[in-house]
C-alpha cells in the first residue's frame, strides 16, 4: 500500500518537477534577455542624444580661442559625469579634457551594440562639421552601471522564480496528497475486503467526479461479491446439511433393509414351521385322548402339546415381527393410555428393588394404530430393562414428550418420543447394532427368545415411526421410540 | 352323518385331521389338491370342505371360488400356516397368509383356522358350520 500511495503522490510531484525543470530555464533566459535588451536600449538611446547635444554644441562653437572652448566643452562633459572619455580630433590633432581623464594609447573603435568589445565602455563618434574644417568628436560612457543594474534584475528574477517553484511543489505536494486521500481509503478497504472482512461498505468520499464513481462501481462490486459469497456459504451449508441427511438415511434404510430380510426370512420359517407342528400337535392330542389320564404315557403326551403350544406363541410372536397380525385396530388414540396400562402390568411383575417412574406428557399426544401394539411396546421394553436391573436393582424410567423438531428422526411430520431407560449394565457397543435382529439374545438359555426387542421394532415400523438405542456399558440403556402424531398421518393420507 | 373332504398337499396333515374327524364321528374323505378334491365333490357332495390355501397348481382360493359357484350350499373352512412369501415385511401389499386368509374369507369362505390349531379349535370350527 506504502509503495502504491507513494508512487502516486511522487509521480504527481515529479511531473510538476519536470514542468517547472523544463520551463524553468527557458523562461529564466527570456525574460534575463528581455530586461537586458531594455536596459541596453535605454542606456544606447541616453548616450547617444547626450553625444548628439555635445556634436550639436561643438558645431555652433565660437571658432575663435577653438581649442580652449573645445577642451572647457570635453571639462564639461566628463564633469557631467555622462562620459568617462571624451577627444575630439581633426586628422593631424586629438583634443583631450584638461581634467586629465585616462588616454587610451589606442584610438577606439566605436560601440554599435552595448558590452561590444568587452571593454566596458562603448565609444560613439560624432563628425562635426564646422565652417573652418571637420572634426570627429568621440566620447566613451561607461558601462559598468547598467551591467550592474541588469545583474540586480537578473537576481530578483531568480528570486521570483525559486519563490514560483517552490509554491508549486507545495502545491502539487498538497494536491496530490487531496488525490490520493480518497485512493488510500479506497485501498484501505480493499485490504478489508481482501482479508474477510466483505460487510463494510467502502465509503470513499470524494468531490472527484471519477473517484466517486470509482467508488460507487467498487462499491456495486463489493455488494455483489457479499451476495454471491452469502449465496455460496448457503449452498455449501445446505449441501452438507442434504449429505448428513442422505448418510443417515442412508444408514438407516440398510439398517431397515437387514431386520426386513431378517423379517422375511423368519416368516418363511413361521410358516413351514406351523405345518409341521400341526401334526405334532393334533397327534399328540389324538393319542392323548386314547391314553389312560394319570399314566405315563399321558403324561408325556400332555408334555408334547405343551411343548407345542409354547412353539406356536414363538411363532406367533416371530409374525408379530413380520406384521403378521390379525386384524388390528385403525384409529387415533391417546398413546399415554397403552402406556399406562402397561407400566400398570409391569408394577405387578417387577420386583420392588426397581422404582418405575413415569414422566406423563403435558398435553395429549394422539398416535394411530392399535393401542395395544403400545402396549406391547412397553411391556418389551420394560422387561427387557427390568431383566437389565434385575441384579443390581435401579430406575426404570418411561416418558412420552413430543419430538424436537431437530431431534433424532429426520422425516416430515410430527413425532413423539416414548423413551424407556433403565440404570442396568448397558449394552457393549459391538453388540448395539445387532439388538433389534430376531433370535439375539444375550441371556441364558432358557431366559429369553431374544425375540422382546424386534418385536418392537417390526412394531414400531409397521407404525411408521423409528426405534433408536443408545446405551453405556455399566451405565444403562435408553431406548428411544418416535412415532407419528394421529394427525400428520391422517393429513398424508388424506393429501394421497 | 356329516360329511367332511379335507384338501391339503401335505399328507401328514390331511391324515392326522382324518383321525381325528373320524374319531369325532364324521365321514371323511381326504385328497392331497385341489383338482382331486373337485374329483371328489362330483362323487360325493360333501357338507363341509376343510382345504389348505397355499398348495402347488389350483391354490386354495381358486377351489373355494369354484366350489362357491357350484356348490353354494357346501361349507368352508380354509386354513394355512402363520407366516410370509417373499419381501413383505414392510410393504402394505405383501402377500401374506393373512392376506389369503382374507383372500379365502372375500371368496367366499365361511370360516378360517390357523395352523398349528388343538383339536378341540378344528371340531368347534367344524360344528359351527353344520346345524345342530
Amino acid at each position: 500500500m506504502e509503495r502504491v500511495v507513494n508512487s502516486l503522490r511522487v509521480r504527481l510531484i515529479s511531473v510538476v518537477l519536470i514542468i517547472l525543470a523544463a520551463l524553468a530555464p527557458l523562461l529564466y533566459l527570456g525574460v534575463s534577455a528581455i530586461v537586458e535588451a531594455g536596459y541596453a536600449e535605454r542606456f544606447v538611446n541616453s548616450v547617444r542624444a547626450y553625444s548628439r547635444l555635445a556634436a550639436d554644441e561643438l558645431e555652433t562653437l565660437d571658432p575663435s580661442d577653438f581649442d580652449r572652448r573645445a577642451r572647457a566643452l570635453l571639462d564639461s562633459i566628463e564633469l557631467s559625469g555622462q562620459a568617462v572619455f571624451a577627444e575630439i580630433s581633426d586628422g593631424s590633432r586629438k583634443l583631450h579634457s584638461t581634467i586629465g581623464s585616462p588616454v587610451p594609447t589606442q584610438p577606439m573603435e566605436d560601440d554599435f551594440n552595448f558590452g561590444d568589445h568587452g571593454d566596458q565602455v562603448y565609444y560613439i563618434s560624432h563628425t562635426v562639421k564646422r565652417p573652418e574644417r571637420t572634426v570627429v568628436l568621440q566620447l566613451g560612457f561607461d558601462e559598468t552601471p547598467t551591467l550592474e543594474q541588469i545583474r540586480a534584475a537578473k537576481r530578483q528574477l531568480l528570486i521570483a522564480m525559486a519563490v514560483f517553484a517552490v509554491t508549486s511543489l507545495a502545491l502539487a505536494t498538497w494536491l496530490s496528497a487531496v488525490i490520493a486521500r480518497p485512493m488510500v481509503r479506497l485501498q484501505e478497504a480493499a485490504k478489508r475486503v481482501a482479508g474477510g472482512d466483505v460487510h463494510a461498505p467502502l465509503q470513499m468520499q470524494s468531490s472527484i467526479r471519477e473517484i466517486h464513481e470509482l467508488n460507487h462501481h467498487l462499491e456495486r462490486m463489493r455488494q455483489e461479491l457479499v451476495g454471491t459469497n452469502e449465496q455460496l456459504s448457503l449452498e455449501i451449508r445446505e449441501r452438507k446439511a442434504s449429505d448428513q441427511k442422505r448418510l443417515a438415511l442412508e444408514r438407516r434404510l440398510l439398517h431397515r433393509e437387514r431386520i426386513a430380510a431378517i423379517g422375511t426370512l423368519a416368516g418363511g420359517v413361521a410358516h413351514e414351521f406351523n405345518n409341521i407342528m400341526t401334526p405334532i400337535l393334533l397327534y399328540a392330542q389324538l393319542a392323548l385322548e386314547s391314553t389312560p389320564p394319570d399314566s405315563e404315557l399321558s403324561k408325556d403326551l400332555s408334555r408334547v402339546v405343551a411343548a407345542a403350544h409354547r412353539a406356536r406363541n414363538l411363532v406367533t410372536r416371530i409374525l408379530t415381527f413380520s406384521r403378521e397380525m390379525d386384524s388390528p385396530q385403525v384409529g387415533a388414540f391417546s398413546a399415554e393410555v397403552p402406556v399406562a396400562e402397561a407400566l400398570a402390568l409391569l408394577r405387578a411383575i417387577v420386583p420392588t428393588n426397581i422404582e418405575i417412574v413415569f414422566n406423563a406428557p403435558q398435553q395429549e399426544i394422539r398416535v394411530q394404530g392399535d393401542p395395544s401394539l403400545v402396549q406391547q411396546i412397553v411391556m418389551n421394553l420394560g422387561t427387557n430393562a427390568y431383566q437389565a436391573m434385575r441384579d443390581s436393582g435401579g430406575k426404570l424410567g418411561v416418558s412420552l414428550r413430543l419430538a424436537e423438531p431437530a431431534e433424532g428422526i429426520q422425516q416430515e411430520g410430527g413425532y413423539c418420543v416414548l423413551e424407556v431407560t433403565d440404570s442396568g449394565h448397558g449394552i457393549e457397543p459391538a453388540l448395539l447394532a445387532h439388538i433389534f435382529e430376531p433370535f439375539f439374545t444375550t441371556r441364558e438359555v432358557g431366559e429369553g427368545t431374544g425375540l422382546g426387542l424386534s418385536v418392537v421394532h417390526g412394531i414400531v415400523e409397521s407404525m411408521g415411526g423409528e426405534i433408536v438405542a443408545e446405551s453405556q456399558p455399566t451405565r444403562g440403556t435408553t431406548f428411544k421410540v418416535y412415532l407419528p402424531l394421529a394427525e400428520q398421518r391422517v393429513e398424508a393420507v388424506a393429501g394421497v | 352323518m356329516a360329511c367332511v373332504l379335507v384338501v391339503d398337499d401335505e399328507p401328514d396333515i390331511g391324515d392326522v385331521i382324518r383321525r381325528v374327524l373320524e374319531r369325532a364321528g364324521f365321514e371323511t374323505t381326504v385328497t392331497h389338491s385341489a383338482a382331486a378334491a373337485l374329483a371328489a365333490i362330483e362323487v360325493r357332495t360333501p357338507d363341509v370342505i376343510i382345504t389348505d390355501i397355499i398348495m402347488p397348481k389350483t391354490n386354495g382360493v381358486d377351489l373355494i371360488k369354484k366350489v362357491r359357484a357350484e356348490h353354494p350350499r357346501v361349507r368352508v373352512i380354509a386354513i394355512s400356516g402363520g407366516g410370509s412369501f417373499g419381501p413383505l415385511t414392510y410393504k402394505p401389499d405383501a402377500i401374506s397368509t393373512h392376506a389369503f386368509l382374507a383372500a379365502a374369507r372375500d371368496a367366499g369362505a365361511d370360516d378360517v383356522l390357523t395352523k398349528p390349531f388343538d383339536l378341540s379349535e378344528l371340531l368347534a370350527a367344524i360344528r359351527r358350520q353344520l346345524p345342530n
